[in-house]
């Protein structure tokens, strides 16, 4: 692991990154003809932010959907903590220790925020021990900014709040791995700059990230390492600062004028 | 959120409601009990199944299959276990129905169901060695005939579908339910085993029916296909959990109390079968008027009223404090 390539403005994550706690092997998933994902290879280092960057249709939210066993894969093996993973149901990888969000959370509206909770607290089955200031919807809830609200029907709350919620119902997965989905799309900048500060507390409880973003100050501030995929395949990989400088990228990224 | 008084409600008055009319003993109204205890069963199994949102169409194959399993098997390997098979055959009918319609979507589901329930009753007809064809079967006489004892065990069944239902209303799958009805997604993504849980539904959901269905067919021992077959038994239930309220349980009861009473009260006033149109034309106009049901109508009363009273305390005590 380069991790001197890495000096990410976040504090180092209490737990020592030991190797990589996601692994993709030349994965290939296809709609009918079409290749969303082409034989990607890369790995998520443990104890870090990682920011899965490129343009829209790239296969990011594909490559999170497929890692979450929500799609299925044509090619290629998910591992995680080294176990195979490929082609298991959803519920199963939750177990396993991977945890998404949805950029869209759909909750039903007549369920509180409590009960909402309260399905991965029973469902996910995983070791509370681990994080210890997260070991009930209640904990959960105010870590998220959502103690007010924890008795509040979800149909009542804000786009903003639901976001919180949803990373609340992720977290309450007890995951190693999170995975965020655009966690930020939509929000004013006062509330996605609340909503980084979430994340960096969730990784200083010693649980590895992955972000979808297109904000960049939200990936140069928060993450370790970027990934970019551009058209189904994975063009870089590294710390930020070297990646976005990197001429591919820019150019795939940020189009052709910006690249110059 | 609710007392532990209000939950008992439904218990006590089911109780209580069995009790007096054995009690009195007038034929008629142990008649309309029964009536509406049956009806509220498949409704209260309608509405478990439909909270997972799996709105089905096809309670009548269920309502059948639990009366014709009960005549087939009784001759065969006796009375109790021919309940056992009740409860089986219903199960693994709901168990296969379940699976192949996972993927289907409201009103797919809806239509696949009903054609579910149609085909059972060709089948019936197919096979007349088993079955009796259109002629019929005798299934065993529930409670040797006695409409006290058979009320006092229907009541029994409805007081089990009522403690399923608020089983199933509690922490433990409601949320969960609701999450695989809004977004099975994100119920997955949240350690839910969404094929096991709407199987499951589905079960407890068959099972019920078809346990009211094998105490219809027992209360006069003879049962016709186009009886228990009939779409009346699939779309009966779905508008009675409409009409008192959907994803409860208090909801159901009032609604087949509700239902039975409009239908005794249109027979009699208009007669015929004309009444039939005008007790759907009143079904639809609650509908259409009130989508949250009896119950609905209820809650926003005592919310009415409870700011009331609160306005009330609020002015008293602007009083006191000038």
């Amino acid at each position: 692991m380069p991790d001197t390539a890495s000096p990410g403005p976040t504090r180092r994550p209490a737990q020592p990154s030991g190797g990589a706690i996601l692994a993709v092997e030349d994965l290939t998933v296809a709609f009918g003809g079409l290749k969303a994902l082409d034989g990607v290879s890369l790995s998520i280092a443990a104890g870090e932010i990682t920011g899965l960057i490129g343009p829209n249709g790239s296969g990011k939210s594909t490559l999170v959907n497929t890692v979450s066993g929500q799609l299925p894969v044509r090619g290629g093996r998910i591992r995680l903590h080294g176990g195979d993973v490929t082609g298991r149901r959803p519920d199963r990888i939750v177990r396993a220790g991977m945890a998404r969000t949805y950029q869209i959370p759909r909750v039903p509206p007549t369920l509180t925020v409590e009960e909402v909770l309260s399905v991965p607290l029973l469902y996910a089955g995983r070791d509370r021990h681990r994080l210890p200031g997260l070991g009930d919807a209640a904990a959960i809830a105010a870590f998220c900014g959502l103690g007010p609200l924890f008795r509040r029907f979800c149909g009542d709350l804000s786009v903003t709040d639901l976001r919180r919620l949803e990373i609340a119902r992720a977290l309450a997965c007890a995951p190693d791995l999170l995975l965020l989905d655009e966690a930020m799309a939509g929000l004013s900048h006062e509330d996605s700059v609340e909503v980084m500060g979430l994340i960096r507390n969730v990784h200083e409880q010693g649980i590895s990230i992955v972000i979808i973003e297109h904000l960049m100050r939200v990936i140069t501030s928060l993450c370790h390492r970027v990934v970019v995929l551009n058209n189904g395949r994975l063009l870089a990989e590294g710390a930020p600062a070297t990646v976005l400088a990197d001429q591919a990228v820019r150019e795939a990224y940020l189009g052709k004028g910006f690249a110059a | 959120m609710k007392t532990g008084l209000t939950r008992l409600l439904p218990y006590v008055l089911i109780l209580l409601a069995t009790l007096a009319l054995v009690w009195i003993d007038k034929p008629f109204w142990i008649q309309l009990a029964i009536g509406v205890a049956i009806t509220a069963i498949t409704a209260l199994a309608w509405d478990i199944l439909s909270r997972t949102g799996q709105v089905s169409l096809g309670s009548a194959a269920f309502f059948g299959i639990g009366s014709y399993t009960l005549a087939i098997f009784e001759p065969l390997i006796g009375l109790a276990l021919a309940w056992i098979a009740v409860v089986v055959v219903c199960a693994l009918a709901a168990t296969l129905l379940g699976l192949l319609t996972l993927r289907l979507r409201r009103m797919y589901f809806a239509i696949a169901t009903l054609g579910f329930a149609l085909s059972m009753q060709v089948l019936v007809v197919v096979f007349p060695d088993w079955t009796g064809g259109s002629g019929g079967i005798a299934p065993p006489v529930l409670a040797d005939g006695d409409p006290r004892w058979q009320l006092g065990l229907i009541g029994l069944l409805l007081l089990a579908a009522v403690a399923l239902s608020d089983a199933l209303l509690g922490l433990r799958f409601r949320p969960a339910f609701f999450m695989i009805r809004t977004k099975p997604e994100l119920a997955a993504a949240s350690g839910v085993p969404v094929v096991r849980m709407k199987i499951f539904a589905f079960i407890v959901s068959g099972v019920l029916i078809g346990l009211a269905g094998a105490c219809y067919g027992g209360l006069y021992g003879y049962v016709v296909p186009t009886d228990v077959f009939t779409t009346n038994w699939s779309v009966l239930p779905l508008a009675i959990a409409t009409l008192g309220g959907m994803d409860t349980t208090i909801g159901p009861l009032l609604g087949a109390i509700a239902l039975k009473a409009l239908e005794e009260v249109a027979r009699s006033v208009i007669g015929g079968t004309g009444y039939q149109v005008v007790y759907g034309a009143v079904i639809i106009l609650f509908v259409i008027g009130m989508p949250q049901g009896i119950v609905g109508l209820l809650r926003k009363a005592a919310a009415l009223a409870g700011r009331r009273t609160a306005a009330g305390e609020k002015k008293k005590e602007r009083e006191r404090h000038a």
